[in-house]
């Protein structure tokens, strides 16, 4: 079981960011750095006990370092600044504690959203891959806060976000897969 | 006990006679008509093997190993269901165990639409060396005489196999060929993340559990809710059975799929 297509699924495709996939990933990255933001500003707002505020804490540096990574592949491409209207889109409704929780869930399951569509149209496998690990990453962070302080299943599992994502210009011009799995 | 001393020229010499005689001897034998025995290799012949049927791993083969580590799941909630693995506290998670086998049981049949619609064949039952390798071996160890945390140990059981479904999702994101399967592939898989973090705040819940911290007493990883930033890829831990006279619980690691446990095309349930 050695020979490479036996370790190489038909059509491998590219491994670093095409053009089409750069625009994607800026706007993703712009997208975490403004949740980081946002996870900051819920936690100067306050209404959180010391081990709610550690995990808020956790959540807001994940979203840093999702940023960061993201940067890391775009090189001197990557933007690093936030995107300003999810920002501000936001920002008034962390009013503290349990309030900003259920926005910051939102956010998390829109980010887990928008990831999972920026994932349909990205041709690189590099930015796949860490666009999935991520997507991961915010499916935890918006699960949790559906099982703490108390668990609601509903509110935990389920995900009727809407995408972010802008269109790269290259899925506009070359779609031809509808997604088939519904959310 | 003597000892036999050789000079290197009476070794050569010696291995030299030995081919000699036995390339003679086959020869003799295929002479004499004697019938070539396949289980005794000679020299001079090669024993007839049997080939694997080509294996290729595409796309279909991707979806058909998780469909088949969904039926896993499947299986595996059932069994807690049917055999009231679930006691005491633990019965209280009925209501979300049925929800997670339900929510499997429409990804494998979702996974299933996407491999026909590649033209592949559905697969629609349990992948078998994940359950020969992983699960049943867990199964033993929960239901042994002596284990008192059965219930605890179930769930803890449903939690790894939830990781090992995410993972499985998240591997396979760069082998799929297309954008359109890798984002549907994490559209099932963010799913068992989800399911994941329900089952690590019943085994280890509150605020304080939810990132990554060590048991102070084994000085090993307690589960947690959010292991870490991104998503990992790594085995998956579980620790589980009657302990020890130490104290000390079985661990099992699982991992995903590898080319010994995908379901190739040829392989039928």
């Amino acid at each position: 079981m050695t020979r490479e297509t036996q370790r190489r699924p038909q059509g491998a495709s590219l491994s670093r960011p095409t053009p089409g996939d750069i625009a994607l990933l800026v706007f993703a990255q712009s997208a975490e750095l403004a949740v980081h933001d946002l996870y900051t500003a819920a936690l100067n707002r306050g209404g959180y006990g010391d081990d709610e505020a550690a995990m808020v804490a956790m959540f807001g540096e994940h979203h840093l370092a999702y940023a960061q990574s993201i940067g890391g592949l775009l090189g001197a491409k990557a933007p690093n600044t936030r995107n300003e209207d999810l920002y501000r889109q936001f920002v008034g409704s962390l009013t503290g504690g349990a309030a900003s929780n259920r926005m910051l869930q939102t956010l998390e399951n829109t980010l887990a959203t928008t990831h999972t569509d920026l994932l349909s149209q990205l041709e690189g496998t590099e930015g796949a891959n860490l666009i999935a690990s991520i997507i991961t990453g915010e499916a935890r962070h918006g699960a949790t806060f559906g099982t703490l302080p108390t668990l609601s299943l509903s509110s935990a599992l389920d995900n009727s976000t809407l995408s972010l994502a802008p269109k790269s210009p290259a899925a506009t011009k070359t779609s031809t897969t509808e997604t088939t799995v519904s959310q | 006990m003597s000892e036999l001393h050789l000079s290197r020229r009476q070794l050569l010499r010696m291995s030299g006679i030995s081919i000699a005689g036995s390339l003679a001897l086959a020869a003799c034998s295929k002479q004499a008509d004697i019938e070539q025995s396949s289980n005794i290799a000679s020299a001079g012949t090669v024993p007839p093997t049997s080939a694997l049927p080509p294996a290729e791993v595409n796309d279909v083969v991707l979806l058909r190993t998780a469909a088949s580590i969904e039926y896993n799941a499947i299986d595996t909630y059932e069994l807690a269901l049917s055999a009231g693995l679930l006691t005491g506290d633990y019965a209280q998670l009925a209501d979300a165990v049925k929800r997670f086998r339900d929510d499997h049981q429409r990804h494998a049949e979702a996974v299933n639409k996407l491999t026909v619609s590649l033209g592949g064949k559905p697969f629609t039952c349990a992948n078998d060396r994940i359950n020969s390798t992983y699960i049943e071996p867990a199964i033993a160890l929960i239901t042994a005489d002596g284990n008192p945390d059965a219930a605890l140990d179930t769930v803890a059981l449903a939690h790894a196999l939830e990781n090992l479904a995410a993972q499985t999702y998240q591997g396979v994101v760069g082998l799929l060929s297309s954008p359109a399967l890798r984002a549907d592939a994490m559209r099932i898989g963010q799913d068992e993340s989800r399911h994941a973090v329900v089952l690590a705040q019943v085994l280890n819940p509150g605020y304080a559990s939810v990132g990554p911290t060590v048991n102070a007493t084994t000085g090993r990883p307690n589960i947690a809710t959010v292991p870490s930033a991104f998503g990992a890829l790594g085995s998956v831990s579980l620790t589980i059975g009657a302990p020890s006279p130490e104290g000390v619980k079985t661990n099992l690691i699982l991992e995903t799929p590898s080319l010994n446990s995908l379901v190739y095309e040829y392989v039928s349930c």
